[in-house]
């Protein structure tokens, strides 16, 4: 148990801030907290971050208190949403900033060091760039090498790929987590995005409202979600009452068959290129399926269906 | 289902209603251009002629006259005042800022509603209120102490210019800690820079343009202030009580005008620095916030806070002592060191003083107007219908911004003194120096308004078949309403209490209330200028709040709408 945080709470008023955070995180994992805005995620990080006072509760580093600490005595560095680079310092300067101060090195022990952080996220060549000229995804490299350099012993990461546009996130998004595995660094990354959150953590925390809906590795959030919220805010899913209790089933997890005698009908189809989207109505239910492949891509509207449900779970009530 | 009916072209009613507002456009763009030229340009071209030409002949005499013995001690005289007054005024400024800056949101609009309230204050009225409470029979230096304390001289106009502009240039300060990225201080925090050292490595480098541009515009406000020294310099002269005298005594222009040109560089200085202040609230990433209202706290060292939470608490308790004693003053006689009541300052008005103060109400309010609407039109033609050539408009309208507010005036005496445009001892002309010297505070709020409007709008009110000036008066007016409105008060307010420009635009039977109190005072009879203050800051004080009323009244009926209210840009106007 590396940073542990303990019934912490922090309330702007009835409905926003976070209400009691208890879960701990390893040593060198990658967690996501990932939940839609307003749901205290932000909060969360700007409370480990020690830019915001918790109103209750303690956090834990390493074993030590840090609850009371200013965030410059934090060994926990942010990259911010708007990666917050200093306008009037140059690339090197930038890096340099959290070496002098928090590491305390003169201004000629800290430019190697800076410069080493900045050819790690590949900007050698760069550093007397004004940050202004830079292109988004090289601001946000800067940012990177300039939290690292620090030797943070959490990297915190506030959205930090929503600013880019959508083929360098995927590309960033792969880099992140390469880097992430070459020095072990231990991050908390926030984000409202469900694709990102999958397949960059080793753990997931779903937030609600301030509160923690669910923990656990990507693939427990999707294949075993123990609650209505986490079931329709990570992936999608069709849910129904059977024999009393709640089942959940994942629309790739529904194969139609050709049935002209079949219970369903299909009411609406959506063709997507890898995979269709159908709507079947029938049997009380209306449920959502994506079928994948060309052969599933020529049923059509107004079609009686057989439906068959491969993987399904209940929900804990 | 309804039936679908095609229009087809337009009729030929339809197409002359267009023509129509396409010639309206042509007219008011054409006088748009045309005051500009005539009532910017013309004149500053006068002022810099006059002081090169003598009867049709180059030369340079005025301005070597400049640099005779008796001149030079004025010069010497002129820097030593302007720079104290500015450097103590950025410092006291800077100070209240930085506090306003670190505080809650709350109190963050406390100070500057307080500011803006402060800057309601015709001219000299902390000279008058300076001299009633420390002068030789003040209350406090007389009456209390029991001194006999000489006020007059340079420490005097120290002492109220650097009073006079704080508010002021606490407002422009402000404006330049917003540009601050709050996610910029968090991260120095982040990177283990404590606030102090935050304070001195990110906040103050990000305010630098901002703070050079306040010090350079007080300096060049505090060079031109002829006022001042007259009435509490004593026998301390400067340049532009001499530039005044010369033209009021002995129109002499060609010497006043050259004394002004000289004062133009530091304007010019000033103004490079506050454009950078602007292009660089331009860049801003989004999501910049001030500290107020997002809980993220930044508390300097406690010794600090105290300093900055004094000079905030000495600048309002002076405040509150000089509107005090205004009021006060005005129902009281402390000649003889006590308070005693009396009615005599209201009987002793000049008899003018109504017909002035009236005039100038009427003045305020048709300049008010006429400002808010050009600034409004200039920044259509220029932003939104981008025209060619209108960018340099822009900036010649942005000049009476940038110079000294008595190099304006003296441009209208030696613009409109003569053929072909004989205007002086008008009306007129007093109504188009206020107008024209504010454009440029109209555009300004008016660029921002305008940037924050979709342009799809128009484009989608003319696809719908509204004409350009049915697209103007229909849409574009209506949303900038609340933008006229701070641009109006504004103009209304500095136009009720400006002296600078207006000085040498006055003729008898055309006076105004602000002149009228300058007068007053300039004659020693203080009791009567406190009369006349009150009148004014009555009246400006009540359209000020009615105004913010009216805003605030349209702020809550079109919440979230489109017509996000920028706030009025602080004029930047020199004395």
């Amino acid at each position: 148990m590396f940073l542990k945080l303990d019934h912490l709470k922090k309330l702007y008023d009835a409905d926003n801030g976070v209400k009691e955070l208890n879960f701990s995180i390893d040593k060198g994992e990658f967690v996501t907290l990932l939940g839609p805005s307003g749901c205290g995620k932000t909060t969360t990080l700007n409370l480990i971050g020690g830019f915001l006072k918790a109103d209750s509760g303690r956090i834990l580093l390493d074993g030590e208190d840090i609850t009371a600490l200013p965030p410059e005595e934090r060994p926990i560095s942010t990259v911010f949403q708007s990666y917050a680079l200093f306008p009037h310092m140059n690339v090197l300067e930038n890096v340099c900033y959290g070496l002098r101060f928090l590491r305390r090195m003169s201004k000629k022990e800290a430019i190697p060091v800076a410069m080493e952080y900045l050819s790690i996220v590949g900007l050698s060549g760069y550093e007397k760039s004004r940050v202004g000229n830079l292109s988004g995804g090289q601001q946000q490299r800067v940012a990177l090498a300039r939290s690292m350099a620090t030797g943070p012993k959490i990297l915190l990461l506030d959205e930090p790929l929503s600013n880019l546009d959508a083929g360098l996130r995927v590309k960033m998004r792969a880099e992140l987590k390469e880097l992430q595995q070459k020095l072990g660094i231990t991050m908390i990354f926030v984000t409202h995005d469900q694709e990102e959150a999958l397949c960059l953590s080793d753990r997931i925390v779903v937030m609600d409202h301030g509160d923690v809906a669910q923990i656990g590795t990507p693939r427990e959030i999707y294949f075993h979600p123990e609650s209505r919220y986490v079931a329709t805010f990570v992936g999608k899913s069709n849910d129904f009452r059977e024999g009393g209790r709640t089942v959940v089933v994942r629309p790739e997890d529904i194969l139609l068959r050709m049935a002209p005698d079949g219970p369903y009908t299909i009411v609406e189809k959506t063709f997507m290129g890898s995979h269709t989207e159908y709507v079947v109505e029938g049997d009380g239910k209306r449920l959502e399926a994506s079928l994948f492949g060309r052969q599933n891509s020529e049923l059509e509207t107004g079609a009686r269906v057989a439906v068959e449900i491969g993987h399904s779970f209940f929900l804990n009530e | 289902m309804t039936a679908y009916e095609q229009t087809g072209t337009a009729r030929p009613v339809r197409r002359l209603r267009y023509r129509a507002a396409n010639l309206l456009d042509w007219v008011m763009l054409g006088l748009l251009l045309a005051g500009i030229a005539l009532f910017i340009l013309y004149p500053i071209v006068s002022v810099v002629s006059t002081s090169f030409f003598v009867k049709g002949q180059f030369t340079l005499q005025y301005y070597l006259d400049l640099f005779t013995k008796s001149n030079l001690k004025l010069i010497g005289n002129s820097l030593w005042v302007a720079t104290l007054s500015s450097s103590f005024t950025t410092f006291f400024a800077f100070c209240i800022a930085l506090y306003a800056f670190c505080s809650k949101e709350k109190t963050r609009r406390l100070l500057q509603n307080g500011l803006l309230l402060t800057m309601i204050s015709p001219p000299f009225v902390s000279a008058l209120a300076f001299i009633l409470l420390f002068g030789r029979r003040g209350i406090i230096t007389y009456g209390l102490l029991g001194l006999s304390v000489n006020p007059y001289g340079w420490h005097g106009i120290v002492i109220l210019q650097t009073i006079g502009n704080i508010s002021f240039a606490t407002l422009l300060l402000l404006a330049s800690f917003d540009t601050v990225d709050l996610k910029q201080v968090l991260a120095s925090r982040d990177l283990g820079a404590n606030p102090w050292q935050t304070l001195w490595h990110v906040v103050i480098p990000l305010v630098r343009p901002g703070l050079l541009s306040v010090i350079f515009t007080l300096f060049t406000m505090n060079l031109a202030d002829f006022g001042t020294p007259i009435v509490i310099g004593g026998r301390y002269k400067v340049l532009a009580t001499e530039a005044y005298l010369q033209v009021i005594s002995t129109a002499n222009l060609g010497k006043a005008s050259a004394i002004s040109v000289l004062m133009v560089p530091t304007a010019v200085v000033a103004f490079y620095f506050y454009r950078k202040t602007l292009s660089q609230s331009g860049s801003l990433a989004e999501g910049s916030k001030s500290f107020s209202g997002s809980g993220y706290e930044f508390e300097l060292p406690r010794s600090i806070r105290c300093l900055l939470l004094s000079v905030v608490g000495l600048f309002f308790t002076v405040m509150a002592l000089k509107y005090g004693n205004i009021l006060l003053s005005t129902v009281s006689n402390t000649a003889t060191g006590h308070i005693q009541f009396t009615t005599k300052y209201f009987h002793d008005l000049p008899r003018s003083q109504m017909s002035s103060y009236w005039r100038s109400i009427r003045y305020a309010v048709l300049s008010g107007v006429a400002a808010s609407f050009l600034g409004i039109l200039l920044s259509y033609y220029t932003h939104r219908r981008r025209l060619p050539g209108m960018k340099g408009v822009e900036f010649i309208a942005s000049l009476p911004y940038i110079i000294p507010g008595t190099f304006f005036g003296l441009g209208y005496v030696a613009a409109f003194s003569h053929e072909p445009f004989l205007l002086r001892g008008t009306g007129l002309i007093i109504i188009c120096n206020y107008t024209f010297r504010q454009i440029s505070v109209a555009n300004k709020s008016a660029n921002a308004a305008f940037s924050a409007i979709d342009e799809k709008l128009e484009a989608a009110a003319q696809d719908l078949g509204a004409s350009r000036m049915e697209v103007f008066f229909g849409v574009i007016l209506p949303l900038l309403k609340s933008t006229f409105l701070t641009c109006f008060i504004t103009v209304f307010t500095s136009s009720m209490t400006s002296v600078g420009a207006i000085a040498f635009l006055i003729s008898p039977g055309k006076n105004v209330a602000s002149m009228e109190l300058f007068q007053s005072i300039e004659n020693g009879r203080y009791g009567v200028a406190a009369v006349q203050a009150v009148m004014i800051i009555a009246v400006t004080l009540g359209i000020n709040l009615f105004s913010m009323y009216l805003l605030n009244r349209g702020r809550k009926n079109q919440k979230g709408g489109n017509g996000r209210v920028p706030e009025a840009g602080s004029s930047q106007e020199a004395v």
